[in-house]
């Protein structure tokens, strides 16, 4: 358990939030020209690395907004929140 | 707000805290981004929408709560019509919000309840359900909050010292009721 803060609410318990999985991931721009293996590359695999990851997470019981987090996976460390459409941290 | 069995019958009153629902209230969810939507709103309603997160404005007739950057709940202050779901303040909103695009409104009467405690043991009735940090909120008058109590959704409006205003939905309601019943029983 853990404390986020939402950059439209304020501090709040991780209960309130759902995890949205990695952040950034660009769709194709012709998925009708990749292969069966391109495809299921962007579509599922995911990096899940142990350390500093980039991932998307929702207030779901607040004010509902998506937003962007920068979180060490092996320690619940969060290193920065940032809204969508943001740039993320470089450091 | 039409005729129906409610789940709610009764006024709850412990030591420290009364609890009661108050019907029928029109509530309006209303939604919208642009500059022309608030200032629209503002000039129908005469009240401006509070932009500042987790705050309230509040007029004669009606109350505003942020609910998200583009999302608020408005409430009537005064009972209103129990006969028919027909509110001026709708009408009103709807022809100069809707009709012309600037953004959404939405009757949530019959969604929520509102349910009214008073008493100066609300927080320690809050505190043993929900992962909410009152300690700010309950000295700051209007400010309204939107946690979980007893793992149910919950929108909270302080009031006044001592006097809150709780909205939840109403398929939720009744077991919200009775678990806050069975908390306080034993603060």
């Amino acid at each position: 358990m853990f404390v986020i803060n939402c950059p439209y609410c304020g501090e709040r318990e991780q209960s309130e939030f759902k995890a949205g999985g990695e952040a950034h991931l660009v769709r194709p721009k012709q998925p009708t020209e990749l292969s069966d293996d391109e495809w299921a590359e962007y579509l599922f695999m995911r990096k899940n690395i142990k350390g500093i990851q980039f991932e998307r997470w929702v207030h779901t019981h607040g004010c509902r907004k998506w937003f962007n987090m920068v979180r060490d996976t092996s320690n619940d460390k969060i290193k920065a929140i940032y809204k969508m459409g943001e740039k993320p941290p470089t450091k | 707000m039409l005729n129906y069995t409610n789940t709610i019958t009764e006024k709850k009153s412990y030591s420290g805290l009364q609890m009661t629902e108050i019907k029928p209230i029109m509530k309006l969810i209303v939604r919208g981004k642009k500059r022309e939507f608030l200032s629209a709103v503002g000039k129908s309603l005469n009240l401006l929408l509070p932009t500042g997160a987790n705050t309230s404005s509040t007029s004669e007739k009606i109350t505003a709560l942020w609910l998200s950057p583009d999302e608020w709940i408005i409430y009537s202050n005064q009972i209103s019509k129990s006969d028919n779901n027909d509110y001026e303040t709708e009408n009103l909103l709807n022809n100069n919000i809707s009709k012309i695009n600037l953004g959404a409104i939405t009757d949530v009467t019959d969604q929520f309840v509102l349910i009214n405690l008073k008493g100066d043991k609300i927080f320690d009735l809050f505190e043993t359900g929900s992962p909410f940090n009152f300690n700010e909120f309950r000295n700051k008058k209007g400010s309204v909050a939107q946690t979980i109590l007893a793992k149910i959704d919950v929108i909270i409006h302080n009031l006044n010292q001592n006097e809150v205003n709780l909205f939840v939905r109403r398929s939720f309601s009744q077991h919200l009721f009775s678990w806050m019943n069975d908390s306080a029983s034993r603060l």
